[in-house]
């Protein structure tokens, strides 16, 4: 069987797994299948995919989706082989919170402490909410990946 | 990954500075006795908002930007990132560049897995194996030096192609430097699985299933010594590994040996694929030229870089700066495996547990010869040193 068929058949078992929570389904480009989602249906989208063993989760994307919109969007990427799945969560700027999957998967730790330090996104139930890359002193409330955050100017 | 915060523990903080590692990264071990019970980790000491600084460069300056994030795989970065804004970007990058860039990757794949061979075998006090594969290590940083003009940060990638091109003359001297190579590493595969007093630090020691390595997300070969089969080259093959490919290194045992054998092992592929790109280097141009803004999109990229899978997410929003890029290192995948090893092992095996993961060092420290004049006292030369230190004890002894 050659790569391509396999890369589309990964995807079209991802897209039946994924079809009961599925709202909107994309494919940006050969290879790629972006899926989102309602954040209630998060978790069991993890689960369909993780519990039947489609793929791996590869990374967790926070993204500002700009400084006069009013959300933040959570991407959560799942490769099996060749094939990558994207789950897209958006979430309320003013009221950021998503479940955690460190239950499903606890790799995912790392990447959940991230967004809450870079985004300010409260991720619900995570295992170890404490910062991960940001120093200790780093003042309560600011989220440097947030597009209102600019890096201050160094004088001279 | 739990909180440390039972009360009845006894917690040892290591680092962030400390004897085991070099570079800094905060571990608290809790310990019962000797027996390591637990392990949280505390990252970010040489955070320097990267992804946050690529939002207000250019795509071109970026490549700069990003070939910086890491000081030993700087060329993996520079093309995991290239491969990806090409994509954004629609462009079609021709294969004697592709071929270049490989070439680059597996050179670059050797000296990033002597530096980890002599910095493991350096954690478990095995220091003429640290120094003898170090010094070998030279042959292929000669090679870098040689086809790039630079050590660490090759910029060896433009965007839209490479800018250096491989003649005759190069070819010569890096299948001499391969074949040097190909004998040491016969050696060293030899050392790592027989030297009886090594041999007894990493043989059964954290050993990791195939399920446990899934279930931490393991990559690279950290994962592959556990018998996990993945390789981005192999699954996704990118760059011009589909005509010039590598045989995936694998194996069951799952302890710091095994992690020793896969590196060691896949050197021998890197030599293979070297050999073979220098043999039918295809012909024709270098680079294609790259626009200057790129329309809104949104793109995946994933390398195999030496420590294993490098994932960047880059998103264009129709100016000539990104509107977003995330990068996820291989290292924070293995970072994860540590708590899990640790448990139930000695606290002396912890530096060596930790350096299994091969976690990312920096390292861009060398010897360098200027010439200046004489009198220059800022400049001293290894005769100078050597003359000084000789006067400086007989002035002492009087």
């Amino acid at each position: 069987m050659d790569r391509e068929t396999t890369i589309s058949q990964s995807l079209e078992s991802a897209r039946i797994l994924l079809a009961p929570c599925t709202q909107q389904l994309l494919t940006p480009e050969p290879g790629r299948m972006d899926i989102s989602l309602a954040t209630a249906d998060l978790l069991p989208a993890v689960a369909a995919l993780h519990l039947n063993g489609w793929g791996r989760l590869v990374a967790v994307t926070g993204l500002d989706l700009g400084v006069n919109e009013g959300d933040l969007e959570v991407l959560y990427h799942f490769c099996a082989g060749a094939a990558i799945v994207t789950l897209r969560v958006r979430v309320p700027k003013a009221d950021a919170a998503i479940p955690t999957i460190c239950s499903l998967i606890p790799a995912a730790s790392f990447y959940e402490r991230e967004l809450g330090e870079m985004f300010g996104i409260t991720v619900v139930g995570t295992p170890n909410p404490d910062r991960l890359f940001l120093p200790d002193d780093w003042p309560a409330g600011v989220y440097p990946l947030r597009k209102d955050f600019v890096v201050p100017e160094i004088p001279g | 990954m739990q909180k440390n915060d039972q009360a009845d523990k006894f917690i040892i903080p290591i680092g962030p500075q400390h004897p085991a590692l070099k570079e800094p990264g905060h571990f608290e071990f809790t310990v019962d006795g000797e027996i390591v019970t637990g392990a949280t980790i505390r990252l970010g000491y040489v955070h320097r908002g990267i992804e946050k600084a690529t939002e207000s460069r250019t795509w071109v300056q970026n490549l700069y930007l990003l070939e910086r994030v890491c000081g030993i795989c700087s060329h993996i970065h520079a093309t995991a990132y290239c491969l990806g804004v090409e994509r954004l970007a629609g462009l079609s990058v021709p294969p004697r560049a592709q071929a270049i860039r490989e070439l680059v990757v597996e050179l670059e794949r050797i000296h990033s897995h002597m530096l980890w061979l002599g910095v493991a075998a350096h954690e478990a006090g095995f220091d003429t194996l640290f120094m003898y594969s170090w010094r070998d290590r030279e042959t292929v940083m000669d090679i870098l030096e040689g086809l790039t003009g630079n050590r660490v940060h090759y910029s060896a990638n433009i965007l839209g192609g490479v800018k250096i091109d491989v003649d005759a003359e190069q070819t010569k001297t890096i299948l001499q430097g391969v074949d040097f190579l190909e004998k040491r590493t016969h050696h060293y595969l030899d050392v790592v699985t027989t030297d009886s007093a090594f041999v007894q630090r990493t043989a059964g020691i954290a050993v990791m299933s195939k399920a446990v390595a899934e279930h931490f997300g393991a990559v690279g070969p950290t994962a592959r010594a556990s018998g996990v089969t993945q390789d981005i080259r192999i699954d996704a093959p990118y760059l011009a590994y589909e005509d010039f490919p590598v045989e995936i290194v694998l194996d069951t045992a799952g302890d710091l040996k095994a992690r020793f054998v896969v590196r060691v092992q896949e050197l021998f592929q890197s030599y293979q694929v070297i050999r073979a790109i220098l043999d039918k280097l295809p012909a024709g141009e270098l680079a294609v030229t790259m626009p200057r803004r790129i329309k809104e999109n949104e793109t995946i990229s994933r390398v195999e870089a030496p420590r294993g899978e490098l994932f960047y997410y880059l998103k264009s929003n129709g100016t000539d700066k990104p509107e977003r890029i995330k990068i996820r290192t291989p290292s924070i995948c293995n970072f994860g495996t540590v708590p899990a090893l640790a448990a139930g092992h000695q606290l002396a095996d912890m530096p060596m547990i930790l350096a299994g993961i091969d976690p990312c060092f920096s390292c861009n420290d060398r010897m360098v010869t200027i010439h200046r004049p004489a009198d220059d006292s800022q400049t001293w030369t290894w005769e100078m040193l050597r003359q000084y230190g000789i006067s400086y004890y007989r002035e002492k002894e009087r």
